[in-house]
């Protein structure tokens, strides 16, 4: 970072003393601007001594997917999209027929059942009713009046949402895929951790009178950072940083102006 | 992938095999099926919600329950197949061969659930039924007659059979039973059961309205009796009426598939999809065509909506559905569009996103409309129930005890098959999830 062109130095109008057009021996003030020496590189030193960076959301260790970072100014904006409380997408991956104690392949194994009586129509009903009971929180958590035809309204376009603390909240759950004993599902979420969505699995898992564990949780979305934004481990080079940054701004800002006004 | 096995951290050799000798436990096995079940809820003093420890404990430190806020499940002997809510009272009916096909509880005091005979003196009968009693019907051929659907309305009840006509009972102050009014009849404790089966066809689907009985037979005609002076018989006049008389006006000749009402206004709707009313009017619910309030000749309502399918008719105000799956309301009260919309005479149309309809699930849809006597309640196809009004009592089943000016989601464990909305409690018949 240190070795990219850096500012051009300041400049400033100083009246240094000529030599006069005319004669020998009289000095004249003329007015040139000449580089500021405050700014000089070697007397200012390297630009960047530190860089402030600051975490978005939570990943914990079991978990992947994408994850925000901001760089400097930055991290003023994630505060600003911590307050815009957008969805975050995840897919989360499960097996049936075992139930472990931290709800994940890897704990200790607390029972194992049969499923082979589970369909995929017996899994999206369930699905459906998660969401309805989420729904519902999601109304009542957005601290809004009821009464109101303001609330109505919102309710209309979809923009009900809890812009305080709240418990976690789904918004949208969808199967992706089903074979016997594997499952995977897509998950849009607000104010949730890792873990919270490993217990909804095992909790799917009892509703179907079986148990369930969690295999993967990816997640793929955060508020406006989609997959294709992330930078992959091979890619966190400057280069491919400034590029996503630049990428980016565009969108954050309108997000911004859209939800905080 | 192995058979079951997550590939994971590396485990020592024990615990895979402590894991691989596990048992196996079964909770349900391939032919496990879905179960059907009662839930109820709302006002329970009346007797109506059929859960006898929610009047009278059974423990000397319980209290009486006096509202039910959120659905309460009911145990039944056998799957229930079609309920109706009166006012105060319930029918519950089975599409069973047994001897006992229909259930009923709550108030009795014009033995709208027959004469259910008294344990303390077998002469009476009882004034309020707690708990979910049979209802002896005369039939003649018990074992094999089956129980369509049953309907009630303030103060009587009528019965549906596949072969045996329509059994009416209850008061019959303004011949709504189909009988003659007989002066100064005590309907308490009355063990008289009519019988109606002079229709010009077989009978497919009975209403009750507040006061008046309306029936629609297979070949697409409809008949009234009972109480006139809203015009809600349609007969052409203000009187009562004691025989079940065929309606004329703007149905005559039209093949009606469906019938609605349970204030004093009258809906019908015909397999073109073109809604016709009659009846009571002081709500604007028939003002599109006329300025009266009563009108007692059924009208055709041209509305501009659709196709219609179904419709459903409360005391106040009327939903229709329409065969592309949008709600339409109009008439007076709480409507389901926000706190501004308080009476209107053209139908207004309920978005589809209040009903959980979205990008993200777009082929969610309204597949039946129902209405009590200030609430409606919607069932989506995916066994969804929102329900929205004035909360009577705690009959909304939201769990609170302020109305609901947008249509809101009920949380039942189970998808909700159908709904029937009385005056200040519900009842669901669901099917489990597994």
């Amino acid at each position: 970072l240190n070795a990219a062109p850096g500012r051009a130095p300041r400049q400033q109008i100083r009246f240094l003393p000529a030599p006069a057009p005319g004669g020998g021996g009289a000095v004249e003030l003329v007015a040139a601007r000449v580089p500021v020496l405050a700014d000089h590189p070697l007397v200012r030193g390297p630009r960047f001594r530190k860089l402030k960076i600051g975490a978005g959301h939570r990943l914990d260790v079991k978990a992947s997917g994408v994850f925000v970072l901001g760089i400097g100014h930055g991290n003023k904006l994630l505060t600003d999209l911590y307050n815009c409380h957008l969805t975050k997408v995840y897919t989360v991956g499960g097996l049936f027929g075992k139930a472990t104690d931290d709800f994940s392949d890897t704990g200790n194994l607390v029972e194992k059942t049969t499923f082979d009586h589970i369909t995929r129509e017996k899994l999206e009903r369930i699905l459906a009713v998660i969401q309805g009971t989420n729904q519902k929180a999601l109304l009542m958590y957005s601290n809004i009046d009821m009464k109101t035809q303001e609330a109505y309204e919102l309710a209309v376009k979809g923009l009900l949402r809890p812009m305080g603390k709240s418990p976690p909240i789904i918004t949208a759950v969808r199967c992706l895929q089903f074979a016997l004993p594997e499952f995977q599902l897509e998950i849009h979420c607000l104010h949730e951790t890792q873990q919270y969505l490993r217990k909804m699995v095992h909790e799917i898992g009892l509703e179907l009178k079986s148990s369930a564990v969690c295999t993967e949780v990816r997640r793929i979305r955060d508020g406006v950072f989609t997959v294709d934004d992330a930078l992959p481990r091979t890619q966190w080079n400057l280069q491919s940083i400034q590029e996503a940054i630049r990428n980016c701004q565009l969108k954050v800002e309108t997000e911004l102006e859209k939800t905080l006004g | 992938r192995g058979s079951g096995v997550a590939a994971g951290p590396p485990r020592t050799r024990q615990l895979q095999e402590a894991e691989e000798a596990a048992p196996v436990f079964q909770y349900a096995g391939k032919a496990a099926r879905r179960k059907d079940r009662v839930f109820v809820w709302g006002f329970s003093y009346s007797g109506a919600l059929g859960v006898p420890s929610f009047v009278r404990p059974d423990a000397g430190w319980k209290k009486p329950r006096r509202i039910q806020p959120t659905p309460y499940r009911l145990e039944t002997e056998e799957k229930i197949s079609s309920a109706a809510c009166g006012y105060g009272f319930t029918l519950l009916a089975s599409c069973t061969r047994d001897i006992t096909k229909v259930w009923g509880m709550g108030l009795n005091k014009d033995s709208q659930l027959g004469f259910q005979r008294s344990r303390r003196d077998q002469t009476k009968g009882y004034e309020y039924v707690l708990e979910p009693s049979p209802i002896p019907l005369p039939l003649e051929k018990p074992q094999q007659t089956r129980v369509l659907q049953v309907s009630c309305g303030r103060a009587h009840s009528l019965v549906l059979t596949d072969s045996e006509g329509v059994f009416t009972m209850g008061n019959n102050s303004y011949g709504q039973c189909g009988r003659k009014v007989v002066e100064d009849e005590i309907y308490s404790g009355n063990h008289l059961i009519h019988q109606l089966k002079e229709f010009d066809s077989r009978v497919v689907q009975v209403v009750c309205g507040q006061d008046h009985s309306l029936f629609r037979t297979k070949r697409g005609t409809v008949y009234a009796c009972g109480w006139g002076a809203d015009g809600q018989t349609g007969l052409g006049h203000y009187n009562i009426t004691s025989v079940p008389t065929k309606l004329q006006g703007d149905i005559a000749g039209v093949n009606i598939i469906q019938v609605s009402s349970y204030g004093d206004c009258c809906l019908a709707v015909s397999d073109e999809g073109d809604v016709f009313g009659w009846g009571n009017s002081e709500y604007l619910q028939l003002a599109s065509v006329t300025e009266t309030t009563q009108v007692n000749v059924p009208r055709h309502l041209p509305f501009k909506i659709g196709k219609v399918k179904e419709a459903a008719c409360g005391g106040t105000g009327n939903v229709v559905l329409t065969e592309e799956g949008n709600v339409f309301v109009w008439g007076y009260g709480i409507l389901g569009k926000g706190p501004n919309l308080i009476e209107t005479a053209v139908p207004e149309m309920i978005p589809p996103s209040l009903f959980g309809w979205s990008d993200f699930s777009p082929d969610i849809r309204v597949a039946h409309v129902r209405c009590g006597l200030s609430q409606f309640a919607a069932l989506t196809n995916r066994g969804e129930l929102f329900v929205w009004g004035k909360n009577l009592r705690g009959c909304l089943g939201t769990g609170r005890m302020e109305d609901q000016y947008f249509p809101w989601r009920v949380t039942v464990p189970g998808e909700v098959v159908d709904v029937a909305c009385g005056v200040d409690h519900m009842v669901s018949m669901v099917k489990s999830f597994t």
